[in-house]
């Protein structure tokens, strides 16, 4: 090898070196990942946190335990115990808290003000259980009127059900020929949502999910839930969940009054594909998020970056918070996902997520079974430098307008050889007996052409042209070489819209 | 002239390889080896060995519930890839999750759930720690293993991925404070509903109190429970009773405000009395409070009920054949049960002792 050429190799690998720390360290200004000392002998799996008025955080692990934790003097103390696999909480003052538990929804109080609480009252155990290992149950989300709201995973089909079971058992909620795939409901309630009112009586509210580890609120009293990928779940969904609709899964259409006599796993797939309520916003599986958890909105107000009122949404896949940008389309929403933070010391198995009242940002993790990820409680602190990011994707008539937390560097913004866009749909559908559960094949994939690219806003806002929008596909951009203005790099270049309807002029 | 050298050349260049490879064939042959990836993001082996240079046709075979893929990395480069594989982000899928760059020696694409595939590759001829991870999204961070490059014929040839052995059983302190009883776990066990309280109490006294039924199912004397397999997070696992049942309610349940039905229940909770749970429930709408410690000389348990609005006699129901020894602390005992006034019904106590453990404590 000739001298000069290795010296061009090595400005090659330099350059290449220089080029992945930045984009890696993109964030860096903006985001800090800190790890919270756990108690010792405590595994955290974390099932759910929450911030109590005062300050203090509240959280709940897999073996039972809820403890508090004063972030001031970082002391850790014991609230409850004995609970089973609770995962989910909710601080209702700075002695009370409910939990949601495999047999119940437990509202935990310390009566006598010594820091533990005394009364383990049962909130509601109206719904079944099998005693299927995977029955687990999510929760509550308040909405604006104090009403909880729960949602109940279906059982696995990795596992069989107990000979005593609590609730009614009815078995058209299972499929006996070629079930193996196929997640289950044979107790009340599997793979509903409810609702709890205020006078204690539960209410069956949506039905069709799968795996719905994750329950909660936007600012405008807007119940969004996400489901896990696999039988019928062509790729994990967030769902804008109203109540009476039915969101895909059928094994839950048993507990609805005109099925309870039917086998949903192999009625006419038009017909529960005509009575499904599509997703507002779909991960693709291994690309965007394999396995989301809770979404939680920015309350912050801008104390937490310049993403007020987005939602963030846990991966337990892999080290990143994802971010959901939402939108309205001729009265449905539809939207963007687009990892939010990558790395940066944020671990794997994020499951559960909080504000901290000083505007960061809580992250539960769990490892738990087979599911990979590391078992803790780590927080994220935003520093104050906004990120360089897409604030904002939104459908137009004619494409897309992605707006810019900062204005963009105009020469390689406005060409549109950096705009690659590929589009491609999942396919609602039984799972094959011999497809893995994890598989999730894309469908009619191609490329989309951008025709232009027009700046506008002061250099914030891109406008992007495609012909031949089309609806019910997954657009998937990835951004080239586009810099800030002032030559700082783009912390993500990958964002998924989900495109249920187009935009037409009567919808603007 | 020449070109024959060359041909010669080329001829003896052929046969040395020929022979080189009869050689190898016939003194070690191909070397097998075969991994399987299982159920918790895991290989089967954690190491296996190859010679320098050594053909090696490699099996790989998915008998866990995801997919999987299996990447060879050159040494050190295990991170790297596995950070490369995840930037992939939109191409992942069609990649197999599998990054193109140097430091990716051989690999196996993703295998669903049941599949296998086999490989053939001549091993590094430099000797090293050559690590082998799944590049699936989310498993890299714990799913590897080491293949040794090495001429050491002494080292483990393979080393199985024991969890057994790499992870020990629940420890004797699963928790961040003392287990010191009376505690409690919400359980699923054996012989009553998924929504059942197990209980230990001092005297190596434990019960289980179905809050599916609100009623005490059954008490046992001994250790209290194995919580290994509900906290691994097993398949269809439940708490195993570390003891001898020796008490068993039969009855349809215990207490009765009207006599004769069935009487229809409905559990309120518990509050911890000196870290005893006194349960709350309802028996045909009116409130009933339960409180459950075990007798001092450790054969029995004694059960001390609250109806503060009883307003009506009362009747509290015993098996009709255990081997059990009734003391009731107020009421009228008559074949089986139990008549109270509703006066005696607000707070009264049923002391229940063992025969069996009894009988065994004077041996």
């Amino acid at each position: 090898m000739k001298a000069s050429s290795k010296i061009l190799l090595l400005m090659f690998l330099v350059l290449l070196i220089s080029f992945s720390i930045t984009a890696q360290h993109a964030h860096d200004a903006s985001y800090s990942v800190e790890t919270i000392e756990t108690p010792k002998g405590l595994t955290a799996q974390t099932g759910g946190i929450d911030f109590m008025p005062d300050g203090r955080l509240v959280a709940c692990f897999m073996r039972g335990e809820v403890m508090t934790y004063n972030p001031a003097t970082k002391q850790w103390k014991l609230f409850a115990r004995g609970l089973s696999y609770p995962l989910g909480i909710l601080a209702v003052n700075n002695t009370e808290v409910v939990v949601m538990q495999t047999p119940n929804l437990v509202r935990l109080k310390d009566t006598n003000n010594d820091g533990e609480a005394d009364a383990y009252e049962n909130e509601t155990s109206d719904f079944g259980i099998s005693g299927n290992y995977h029955e687990f149950n999510y929760g509550p989300a308040r909405d604006k009127d104090g009403n909880l709201y729960i949602a109940l995973n279906c059982a696995s089909s990795g596992g069989g059900i107990r000979s005593i079971v609590r609730g009614e058992l009815n078995t058209n909620g299972r499929e006996g020929m070629d079930g193996r795939r196929q997640m289950f409901s044979v107790v009340p309630y599997r793979g509903w949502v409810l609702q709890l009112t205020r006078d204690g009586k539960l209410h069956p509210f949506a039905s069709g999910f799968r795996s719905p580890n994750g329950i909660g609120f936007d600012l405008n009293n807007n119940l969004f839930v996400t489901d896990n990928q696999s039988d019928w779940v062509p790729t994990s969904s967030l769902y804008h969940v109203r109540k009476d609709k039915f969101y895909g899964h059928p094994a839950s259409l048993v507990w609805r009054k005109e099925w309870k006599d039917r086998d949903p796993f192999n009625a006419p797939l038009e017909e529960l594909d005509r009575i499904r309520t599509r997703a507002a916003v779909l991960f693709p599986q291994g690309i965007m998020a394999s396995s989301p958890s809770q979404p939680i909105a920015d309350v912050t107000n801008g104390k937490f970056g310049p993403f007020a009122g987005q939602l963030f949404i846990g991966e337990i896949n892999r080290d990143r918070i994802v971010r959901v940008m939402l939108e309205k389309v001729d009265g449905e929403f539809q939207g963007a996902c687009v990892p939010f933070l990558d790395g940066h010391g944020l671990r794997a198995g994020n499951n559960r997520l909080a504000f901290a009242p000083d505007g960061s940002l809580w992250v539960g993790q769990i490892s738990f079974g087979g599911w990979p990820g590391t078992s803790g409680i780590q927080r994220i602190v935003y520093k104050g430098a906004p990120p360089m990011d897409i604030q904002k994707m939104s459908l137009t008539t004619t494409g897309f307008d992605l707006t810019f937390t900062q204005p963009v560097e105009q020469t390689s913004a406005a060409d549109v050889k950096n705009y690659k866009i590929r589009a491609y749909r999942y396919e609602y559908k039984k799972k094959d007996i011999n497809e893995g559960i994890d598989v999730a094949n894309q469908f009619d994939v191609h490329d989309v052409n951008v025709t232009s690219s027009k700046i506008s806003e002061g250099g914030k806002k891109i406008s992007l042209q495609i012909q031949n929008l089309k609806p019910g596909f997954i657009y998937e951009l990835t951004l080239g070489d586009i810099k800030s203005n002032d030559g700082g790099p783009i912390a993500n270049r990958l964002i998924c819209y989900t495109l249920n309807k187009l935009r037409t002029l009567n919808n603007q | 002239m020449i070109v024959d050298l060359k041909r010669l050349q080329t001829l003896l260049f052929v046969l040395c390889i020929i022979s080189l490879q009869c050689k190898r064939n016939n003194s070690n042959g191909p070397v097998s080896i075969s991994i399987k990836a299982l159920d918790g993001l895991k290989f089967d082996k954690v190491r296996f060995n190859v010679k320098p240079g050594s053909k090696v046709s490699l099996t790989f075979e998915n008998v866990s519930d995801m997919p999987h893929n299996m990447v060879i990395t050159s040494p050190g480069a295990r991170e790297k890839v596995v950070s490369a594989g995840l930037q992939l982000e939109g191409k992942g899928p069609e990649m197999n999750f599998i990054p193109a760059m140097d430091e990716v020696l051989w690999s196996i694409p993703v295998l669903s759930p049941g599949q296998s595939k086999s490989i053939n590759f001549v091993a590094p001829s430099e000797t090293g720690v050559y690590p082998y991870v799944c590049t699936y999204p989310g498993h890299g961070f714990t799913m590897f293993g080491e293949m040794h490059v090495t001429m050491d014929e002494d080292s483990a040839q393979e080393e199985k991925n024991d969890s057994a052995a790499n992870k020990p059983k629940i420890s004797e302190n699963p928790h961040p404070y003392p287990l010191t009883p009376p505690y409690l776990y919400h359980v699923f066990i054996d012989g009553a509903t998924p929504a059942s309280i197990a209980v230990a109490l001092p005297n190596q006294i434990s019960y289980c109190w179905d809050a599916g039924t609100c009623s005490l199912r059954f008490a046992w004397k001994g250790d209290f429970l194995d919580m290994s397999d509900i906290w691994e997070g097993h398949f269809d696992a439940s708490a195993k009773i570390l003891g001898d049942i020796f008490f068993t309610d039969n009855t349809a349940f215990p207490i009765r405000l009207n006599p004769g039905s069935n009487p229809g229940v409905k559990y309120k909770g518990y509050r911890l009395v000196d870290r005893y749970p006194e349960f709350h429930y309802q028996v045909d709408g009116v409130d009933v409070y339960e409180l459950i410690t075990s007798k001092a000389d450790s054969l029995g348990l004694v059960r001390e009920f609250r109806i503060p609005n009883a307003n009506k006699p009362v009747w509290y129901y015993v098996n009709a054949d255990d081997a059990m020894k009734y003391e009731f602390s107020a009421g009228a005992f008559d074949k089986n049960k139990l008549k109270l006034s509703a006066a005696e019904a607000k707070k009264f106590t049923v002391t229940m002792t063992s025969y069996h453990l009894a009988y065994k404590m004077k041996d």
